[in-house]
């Protein structure tokens, strides 16, 4: 499974003020804290953690069916990152997932996979945050087709093969993306 | 406290992370706040911090854990109230 998550860090440093008291202590362990207050760029920091977090929260969320809210236990570590690229773990319960994760001026995006080798067969694609953006998609891409299930997840399916490929979708701000594995199906 | 009164408290709380006016005036117990009200994940904690705050309790993370909608949010904020009377 593979999950995903954007941050348009211009919007959250408008709307969210993680200096405030508390805030940080409901969201982050104390290993987090610390790797955000030592950072160059703090709020930077923060908002890598907290998209491994959500990300990994969109596989397990997939896998049991169940909404809870309860960042400490996506539990980040092993993080290194360079101010462009990052990569790290991050542990649920008995679960590890791995992230990698992009940084590009106000844009941040983070994908989280089961394991290590998912990240090869992986894409990611950044659009408009247009209300048709699976019609530009589906314009872009030669073999994949964008489209929503009932529940409104998205859904990715092999034009060829018919086949659903595991995908997941982020929206915040003035960006969007998309990953989608051509090795992983919807069910992996 | 009377269910109105919680309800409309939670909306004054809530009316400061939500772009969709429309949902926050027909605001009810079954109200979700990231789903129904489009409240950014990362501004749940801000919600939860200001029911600390407006309340005088303390929302343990398990209690978080649940408080994605209206109900939940005024279990909780009962149960942490009947625990502070007992103290």
């Amino acid at each position: 499974m593979i999950g995903n998550d954007i941050v348009d860090l211009k919007k959250a440093g408008l709307d969210s003020n993680w200096k405030r008291k508390g805030y940080l202590d409901k969201i982050c362990t104390s290993d987090e804290q610390q790797l955000i207050l030592q950072a160059s760029e703090p709020a930077v920091m923060l908002w890598l953690i907290w998209s491994m977090k959500e990300a990994a929260y969109k596989i397990i969320h997939r896998k049991t069916g169940i909404r809870l809210y309860e960042p400490l236990k996506y539990i980040c570590d092993d993080l290194l990152t360079d101010g462009i690229k990052a990569s790290g773990k991050i542990s649920y319960l008995e679960k590890k997932l791995y992230s990698q994760s992009e940084i590009k001026g106000p844009l941040l995006h983070s994908s989280v996979v089961s394991a290590l080798p998912d990240f090869e067969n992986l894409h990611l694609q950044y659009l408009r945050p247009v209300p048709d953006y699976n019609e530009v998609f589906n314009r872009l891409s030669a073999f994949y087709q964008l489209t929503r299930n009932r529940s409104g997840l998205p859904e990715m399916v092999h034009t060829i093969t018919g086949q659903k490929h595991a995908v997941s979708v982020s929206h915040h701000g003035s960006y969007l993306a998309v990953i989608y594995s051509d090795s992983l199906l919807l069910a992996d | 406290m009377e269910k109105e009164a919680l309800i409309s408290a939670i909306k004054e709380i809530v009316s400061p992370y939500t772009e969709d006016k429309t949902t926050l005036e027909n605001i009810s117990e079954e109200t979700d706040f990231i789903t129904d009200l489009k409240v950014n994940s990362a501004n749940l904690v801000d919600i939860v911090l200001d029911i600390e705050e407006k309340f005088g309790i303390e929302i343990d993370n398990d209690s978080m854990a649940k408080m994605l909608n209206v109900k939940a949010a005024m279990e909780i904020i009962e149960a942490k109230l009947a625990e502070n009377d007992r103290k």
